[in-house]
């Protein structure tokens, strides 16, 4: 006879695994600190790549300025001010990633608890069924 | 009303049975309206611009994921572009690169709201975005709907300033330029944004709380924040904007939001609740809003033939169904001691318990 109960648990942790389920698992593959460091320095690279296109659109947008009056103006002050937006920019999305991140890893977490909770209880259920059939057939063989 | 709950019960049950084909055949549907309205918007590479074509994308992004088709979409925004430049499909990799990274990498469960953003514009609905992000999803949507402003008002600019932009006496960099520029200094644009950001906000905020049709207060709200940021907005940065669209704009935003609710929520606060209690370290306000549910009526239809077979009469029961009465009682099993399963038993009725 068709057991349920066991089928909707073993639905539940199949539509996890398949949903969800999938990026939390390999979310939690990383220890934290490995998981949010990994995030800022793909982020440092993505907000560099990023920040560089700024750079260039604006240069492109300012370019007859630029070439006009490129010997009237300070370079130093002109790199300073870029590197100084570049640190800005950096910074605030590192925060940015930082919070997203832990706050990612803490839902995979959660998620992760419940799916293991779920397979303990998939556990049991095959051991209950397990000791129940041994003793059936012990029984036979004893009758 | 008992009409469209019913119609949404039966709506509810066919898609049980039939989730398999209706999910890619939604995702068809849609895909197909976004591919139309891009095209409708830009048109510029014939070779997209073709029904058959678009037929052939929407059934690709029916199969793909969601994200998928927001690529995809991206990419015929790009190709669209192509048609009028190759500046132009520079440009818009530019922009699309620039917005992924500082915006929707944070965002990738709402980027649908990206590519939906220029279809509701083409449809002269774009109040619908910000009202129902607001009412289905949360206030990290407001990025990728504000970004799909941005996409709009670039196909738009794109748009209207192809004859420039195709022209072979224009430089690649004033080409670059005059798309800047026009993106940069558009007030409607910005206040676009600013009208997405707070609409949405807002329709959050007042859905999520407590209060009795929370959601139809939401939709109003954000359908007259819209109206008001539009006109007052239009009327103090001197923006050319048309009154009578942005009303029809709001007024279609709270009708859709209205379906939505009706789709997504449907409660009955005439028969809500509310009880109040306290344990040790709480005091518990509890409020209790039944779901609006109505029993269908099921139709069953029995045929009744004569012993000859000669005459069959058909009847419509309206009546849900009434189990037939077993024509003889099974008698019981006698079990014996040694088959019996004691502990089965023991756990059937535990988990009874």
């Amino acid at each position: 006879m068709l057991d349920t109960q066991k089928i909707k648990k073993m639905h539940k942790l199949a539509v996890y695994e398949s949903g969800e389920g999938k990026q939390h698992l390999a979310t939690s593959n990383y220890y934290r600190s490995d998981y949010i460091g990994l995030a800022l320095i793909k982020n440092f690279f993505l907000t560099t790549i990023g920040y560089g296109l700024l750079v260039l659109g604006w240069a492109g947008y300012r370019i007859d300025y630029l070439m006009s009056n490129a010997h009237r103006m300070n370079i130093t002050l002109l790199i300073a001010g870029a590197l100084a937006g570049y640190v800005i920019l950096l910074v605030i999305y590192s925060v940015l990633t930082y919070i997203f991140c832990t706050l990612k890893y803490a839902r995979a977490q959660k998620g992760i608890q419940k799916y293991y909770k779920g397979l303990g209880e998939m556990k049991k259920i095959y051991d209950r069924e397990e000791s129940r059939n041994e003793k059936i057939t012990g029984r036979e063989t004893q009758s | 009303m008992t009409t469209l709950l019913e119609t949404k019960q039966k709506i509810k049950n066919f898609y049980g049975e039939h989730d398999t084909w209706i999910l890619p055949l939604l995702k068809f549907l849609l895909a197909f309206l976004v591919f139309q309205s891009t095209n409708y918007i830009m048109g510029f590479f014939e070779a997209l611009d073709n029904i058959f074509i678009v037929l052939i994308l929407s059934l690709i992004s029916a199969v793909l994921p969601i994200n998928g088709m927001t690529i995809l979409v991206c990419i015929a925004i790009v190709a669209h572009c192509y048609g009028v430049g190759i500046e132009v499909a520079g440009f818009a990799i530019l922009l699309m690169i620039l917005l992924m990274i500082l915006f929707l990498r944070f965002t990738s469960r709402d980027n649908l709201a990206l590519i939906l953003t220029p279809a509701a514009f083409g449809l002269h609905i774009p109040a619908a975005i910000p009202i129902g992000a607001g009412l289905l999803r949360g206030p990290a949507c407001a990025v990728p709907s504000c970004c799909g402003v941005i996409l709009y008002y670039f196909m738009d600019t794109v748009r209207d300033r192809s004859t420039v932009l195709q022209g072979k006496e224009t430089e690649s960099l004033q080409k670059l330029q005059i798309l800047l520029d026009a993106l940069i200094n558009n007030q409607e644009m910005w206040l676009n944004i600013l009208a997405f950001a707070v609409v949405l906000m807002a329709v959050y905020l007042i859905s999520r709380t407590s209060a009795d049709y929370s959601w139809r207060i939401g939709d109003a709200v954000g359908a007259i924040a819209y109206i008001l940021i539009m006109i007052l907005g239009g009327m103090f940065l001197n923006i050319n904007i048309s009154i009578g669209s942005v009303i029809i704009a709001g007024i279609l935003g709270a009708v859709i939001g209205l379906i939505i609710e009706f789709a997504a929520l449907g409660v009955d606060y005439s028969r809500s609740e509310t009880t109040q209690f306290e344990d040790d370290e709480y005091v518990y306000y509890v409020k209790a809003v039944p779901k609006s549910f109505v029993a269908q009526a099921e139709k069953s239809i029995k045929t009744i033939s004569s012993e000859s077979g000669s005459e069959e009469k058909t009847e419509i029961a309206e009546a849900p169904e009434i189990p037939e009465e077993e024509e003889e009682a099974v008698p019981v099993e006698r079990v014996a001691e040694e088959s019996f399963d004691f502990e089965k038993k023991l756990e059937d009725s535990l988990k009874d318990l």
